[in-house]
Order: structure tokens, then C-alpha cells, then sequence
């Protein structure tokens, strides 16, 4: 494979991957956190569904438009992850 | 990887929009054609051509045709499979359930019996339904296929790819695709409220294909955006299933909490007990609305665990004259009768979910806002359209290696998704009136025949474009477009020679369901028609010019 297409690989996946990683992350970590605000488990879920994808797509548009890679991958896979963690460690 | 942040957009813009277009073609035109589901299944099911109807009585209609249905064969053989051996022998009934609106004259009923001995799922279940005539209770035979609301609406969101949710899936990032390539086009653009308002069709292909995809993207954004958008949130939870995962916990203690605040049973108590009159309680939900000041009629209506002493009957409100959908629900004992639960109005996250999903879904009752509706799904297809027409264009001029593989596929898809997808739509509506009446199995015919047609016009365009000359558009688009000249017609004459129900006679009674489609196919012939010739006229003007040799004077042709 040569370098470019690695490259065009690697954005796809983190675009995709790590956006959905993201959102994800963001999903759980704001369903808690509206919880602790003293919100019920639906209208937390139900606010936090129309945000998503609000959040998803200028992630997405990001992994693309970033100079550095590795930034995006770190950003989103890792932000991810980290709001992925935190909301199961609170919740 | 890219030298600047315009050529990061439009790589994306490219590259997605065209991997993902295909999927966004079929999206669109199926959900153009499923505003008007009901519609079209009265076209397909003749003998439902009759006025809509109210939710019928409870107690001497529904009720009797419930006690009857059984899970249906196929649902028990997927629940086998789950199970991973034989079922309880019969299976306990759980809930009852029909649905209609105010589009309605046929009336779906659902039943959902207890699948018990699921050691992974102890809520798993399996699903029997009919279709009734609502005026007199009579079950009608369920073996015609729906061409509207079960084969098109489906196709639009699931792609009738139900293994592991994999056609959701898709749709979801199509529709994520869509939004991503609706900035990324306006990003693109410098001169955007300029070239809004540029259309120059009599320039060469090429330019006059920018125009109208910038044209079609731009007049219709908040449209695709707003579709592209409430579709995903519309699935939300398919896609980003939370609930049933990490959050399980939380979200099942609210569902069960919330239950029992309305003093709903969220399981059955196993005591036997007889159902009371239900239409008394259609009655008592009906005044409660109008008491609220908004009288209206029964959208949904359902029974949980039937027969046990736990039963509850909920009552919902067809959403015909607001944009959010059923609800107002009241909550009756099944054994009383009595109220055990009024819904209060929605919460503002729910209003604002409750809105977006009715604007997607559409089930008020206003016509011209319907159509507004088609013709925006259209102005999607047009702008898909044209982004793949501009793509092989492009390519083609620029590239001496025109025959290349890539470039083949990328003809031979575009062609299947704009042409191709509406051959095998009016193929399914001339086979649906072709085919004998009392086939059986009728509706998997039916859905075979569109699933060959596509296919075929899928091998026709591949064909054509490993043989067309580079520098002219492949002869599939004008044969492809002939075709459904022929065809569409061909299944308007087939609807009036089969029921009688010509456009005259269907238009003089001002019967709409079947007169609109019937028109809707008429003009889809009459521009496939345009188009066809005008293809034909044009590759003859190439061909001429190629004669004498220079590409000059084949665009001078095609501008003549």
C-alpha cells in the first residue's frame, strides 16, 4: 500500500471509528451528567439523541479537514474512550 | 494529506458523496415514493380502493378478530433458531395492538405471545398480525404484497437488509454522509449566493450539471438537512444503543419507575381476569381530549398482558392535525375500565423529539405539504443525480485512459441507482397488476421481480459501459430511460385493464390513491420519453461531428 493511500485510510477510519467513538463517549458521559443535574433517565437520553449526531458530523468534517492525524485519532478515539470511561465510572 | 482546508472538503465531498450516493438514491427515491405508502398499496391491493376509516369498535369488531391470531409461522421459526430448540406448545399471549391513520381504509392488527424458554432473553417474543376490512371485521388475505408501506417505506431506511440491523446501519451513515456532504458542498463554495442563482443548461453538460446540482443542493438544503438529520435521530437508538448497553442499568430502572408512577403493571400478575368493554374507554379518552381542546380520533391502541389481571388498555391520539405524532395517551385498568393514568404534555426535550420525527414522518393530514414533501425527496435525487453525472463527466475529459475499470463501475452504479431504480420500481407495479390474482406466494414474486428488474438493469448498464465510446455518455442512460417509458405507461394501462379503474373514471370520483399515482406514473414516462429522445439526439449530433473528427465541433453540435 503506498503512503497516500495509508494516509486516505487512516482518516477514513478515524473519521468514522474515532467519530463514532466520540459521539459514543459523548452519548453516555452526557446521559450521566444530565442525570446528576437531577434530569430522569428519558428526557436525558432524549436530549442527549439530538445532540449526537450534532456532535458526530463536525467531528467527522474535522478528521478531514486536520493537518495532523495522529491529533485526530488522539481527539476523537481518545476523548472517546475518556467519556466512555468516565460516564461508567459515574454511572 | 491535503494542502488546504477547500481541498480537504472537496475530496470528502467527492469521494463520500459518491460511495455513499448510491445508498442516498435509494434512500431518497423510496422515501420520496413512501409519503404516499398508503396510496400506492390501494393501487396494489384492488380490492382495498374504499374510503378511509375510523378505529371500529373495539367490544363487536377488533376483538373477536384478536382471540383468533396466531404467531405467525415465521416469527416462531426465528424464534426456534433463537431459542436453538422447540417452543412451549402454545405460546402465551402478552399484548394486542392496532394502528391506523387518517390514510387508512385497511387496519393492521398485532398480537405478541411470550416466547418463555429464551435462557439469554426472558423478554423475547414472537409476533402474529392481520389486515382487517374495518367495516365489517372481515380478515383479508395477507398474501399481496404492500407494495407502499412494507416494500418501498422499508426499503428507504432498512434496504431489506435485516441481518444484524446491517441496512439501518448503512442508511444511518448515508444520512451522516448526506449532512457531511451538505457543509462540505457550502464549504466549497466561494460564490455560493451567486452560483444559487446560475443555471445554464444550454452550456456544455458539464457546467449545466454543476448548476443544477448546486441548484437542487442549495434551494433544497434545510429540506435535505432536516431529513438527513431527524432520520438518524428517528433511529437513534439502533445506532447508538446506550440503553441496552452501557447505561442498561439506569435505563431499565426508569422504564420500570416510570411504570409504576403511572401505576402501570410492567409484568402480569399470572391471576386470570376478564377484559372490560374497551369501547366504553374510547368513549372516556375521547371526552378527556375534547375537554383539553383537542378533539380527535383513536390512533393506536393497545392491550398489555391480556387476560391476566394486570391488563392495561392505552389509548392514543391520532396525530392528524399536529406535526408531532400519536400521543395523549390514557391509560385504562383492563379489568375496571377506570383511568389509571392521564399522559401530562411531553417534556420539552420529548416536544422537540416528538416534532422532528413528525416532521420526518409526516402523518398530519395535509396534502399539499405531502407533495412538497415528494418533490423535495425528487430535488435529493436530482442533486445525487448530477454529483455522480458530474464525476464521470469530469474524469471522462480528463483522463486519455477512459476505459478504465473504476470509472466503469462508477457509470455502471450511477445508472442503476437513477434509471435503473425506477425500472424496477414500475416493473414491481406492472408485474403486481400481471400477475394472477390468487397466485400464492404473490408477494414474493412481486419482490422477486423487482429485485431481477434492478438487477438486470444493473448487468445492462455494466455491459454498456465497457463498450461506449469515451468521449459520450454510456447508451444505458437513454435505453435505461426508454425503457421506463415504456413501462410506466405500460403499468397504468395494466391498473385499468385489470380493475377498471382508468384515470376518467378514478379521477371523475375523485379517488386520489390511485388517479395520483396513476398520473405520477404517466409524467415519469412522459419525461423518461423526453429524455430518451433528446440522449439519442445528441449522441447522433457526437456522432456526426466525430465524423469530421475535431471534439470542437461535437460541443458546437451539442450546443445546437
Amino acid at each position: 500500500m503506498s503512503h497516500s493511500s495509508l494516509h486516505v485510510v487512516s482518516r477514513v477510519a478515524a473519521a468514522l471509528l474515532g467519530g463514532y467513538a466520540f459521539t459514543w463517549g459523548f452519548t453516555t458521559l452526557g446521559i450521566v451528567l444530565a442525570m446528576a443535574a437531577g434530569a430522569a433517565y428519558g428526557a436525558a437520553q432524549t436530549s442527549v439523541y439530538l445532540l449526537a449526531f450534532l456532535v458526530f458530523l463536525p467531528a467527522f468534517l474535522w478528521a478531514f479537514a486536520a493537518r495532523s492525524a495522529g491529533r485526530v485519532w488522539l481527539v476523537l478515539a481518545g476523548g472517546g474512550a475518556l467519556m466512555t470511561g468516565l460516564a461508567a465510572l459515574f454511572g | 494529506m491535503f494542502a488546504s482546508f477547500r481541498q480537504s472538503m472537496a475530496w470528502l465531498h467527492t469521494w463520500f458523496g459518491l460511495v455513499l450516493g448510491f445508498v442516498l438514491m435509494v434512500a431518497f427515491f423510496f422515501g420520496a415514493l413512501s409519503v404516499f405508502d398508503r396510496e400506492i398499496d390501494r393501487w396494489a391491493i384492488p380490492e382495498t380502493r374504499f374510503e378511509p376509516q375510523p378505529m371500529p369498535s373495539f367490544d363487536r369488531v377488533l376483538r373477536p378478530v384478536f382471540e383468533r391470531i396466531e404467531p405467525r409461522e415465521e416469527e416462531l421459526a426465528a424464534a426456534r433458531e433463537r431459542v436453538g430448540g422447540p417452543l412451549e406448545k402454545n405460546l402465551p399471549l402478552m399484548n394486542w395492538s392496532a394502528y391506523t391513520t387518517h390514510r387508512d381504509p385497511v387496519l393492521t392488527m398485532y398480537a405478541e405471545f411470550a416466547v418463555t424458554n429464551n435462557p439469554d432473553d426472558p423478554a423475547d417474543h414472537a409476533h402474529g398480525w392481520v389486515t382487517i376490512d374495518p367495516r365489517n371485521g372481515q380478515v383479508l388475505p395477507d398474501d399481496q404484497l404492500k407494495i407502499g408501506s412494507e416494500f418501498f417505506y422499508p426499503l428507504h431506511y432498512s434496504l431489506h437488509l435485516h441481518w444484524k440491523d446491517l441496512g439501518y446501519w448503512i442508511v444511518g451513515l448515508a444520512a451522516l454522509v448526506m449532512l457531511a456532504a451538505l457543509v462540505s458542498g457550502v464549504l466549497i463554495h466561494r460564490k455560493l449566493f451567486r452560483e444559487l442563482f446560475t443555471f445554464r443548461p444550454w452550456k456544455a453538460v458539464r457546467r449545466g450539471t454543476l448548476d443544477l446540482h448546486n441548484l437542487t443542493g442549495v434551494v433544497a438544503l434545510p429540506f435535505h438537512f432536516v431529513f438527513a438529520f431527524t432520520g438518524l435521530v428517528i433511529f437513534a437508538s439502533i445506532y447508538l444503543p446506550v440503553g441496552e448497553t452501557q447505561l442498561r442499568d439506569r435505563a431499565h430502572a426508569f422504564y420500570e419507575q416510570e411504570a409504576a408512577a403511572k401505576g402501570l403493571a410492567y409484568t402480569p400478575s399470572g391471576q386470570p381476569a376478564p377484559l372490560a368493554s374497551v369501547d366504553a374507554m374510547v368513549v372516556e379518552a375521547k371526552r378527556r381530549w375534547a375537554t383539553r381542546g383537542m378533539p380527535g380520533e383513536v390512533g393506536w391502541l393497545t392491550v398489555t398482558h391480556v387476560g391476566d389481571s394486570n391488563s392495561y388498555v392505552s389509548i392514543y391520539r391520532a396525530g392528524s392535525d399536529r406535526v408531532a405524532l400519536v400521543g395523549q395517551a390514557v391509560h385504562f385498568s383492563g379489568t375496571s375500565g377506570a383511568v389509571i393514568h392521564e399522559e401530562p404534555p411531553p417534556n420539552t426535550a420529548s416536544s422537540i423529539s416528538e416534532f422532528l420525527t413528525g416532521l420526518h414522518l409526516q402523518h398530519f393530514e395535509h396534502w399539499l405539504l405531502r407533495w412538497f414533501y415528494v418533490f423535495g425527496g425528487l430535488a435529493g435525487c436530482v442533486c445525487i443525480a448530477t454529483g455522480f453525472i458530474f464525476f464521470i463527466e469530469k474524469r471522462r475529459r480528463q483522463d486519455a485512459s477512459l476505459g478504465s475499470f473504476g470509472l466503469r463501475i462508477v457509470d455502471a452504479f450511477a445508472i442503476t441507482t437513477v434509471t435503473g431504480i425506477v425500472v424496477a420500481a414500475s416493473s414491481l407495479l406492472l408485474v403486481n397488476r400481471l400477475l394472477p390474482e390468487h397466485l400464492p406466494q404473490r408477494a414474493s414474486w412481486e419482490e422477486g421481480a423487482f429485485w431481477c428488474a434492478w438487477l438486470l438493469t444493473f448487468m445492462h448498464a455494466a455491459s454498456r459501459s465497457a463498450a461506449h465510446a469515451p468521449t459520450s455518455a454510456s447508451r444505458a442512460w437513454r435505453e435505461q430511460c426508454a425503457a421506463i417509458a415504456v413501462l410506466a405507461p405500460a403499468a397504468v394501462l395494466a391498473n385499468w385493464i385489470t380493475t377498471g379503474d382508468h384515470l376518467l373514471a378514478t379521477l371523475g370520483r375523485g379517488y386520489w390513491p390511485v388517479a395520483g399515482l396513476d398520473l405520477a406514473l404517466l409524467v415519469a414516462g412522459a419525461i423518461a420519453a423526453t429524455a430518451a429522445m433528446h440522449l439519442s439526439r445528441r449522441a447522433r449530433a457526437a456522432e456526426r461531428s466525430a465524423n469530421f473528427g475535431t471534439p470542437v465541433a461535437a460541443a458546437e453540435a451539442e450546443r445546437a
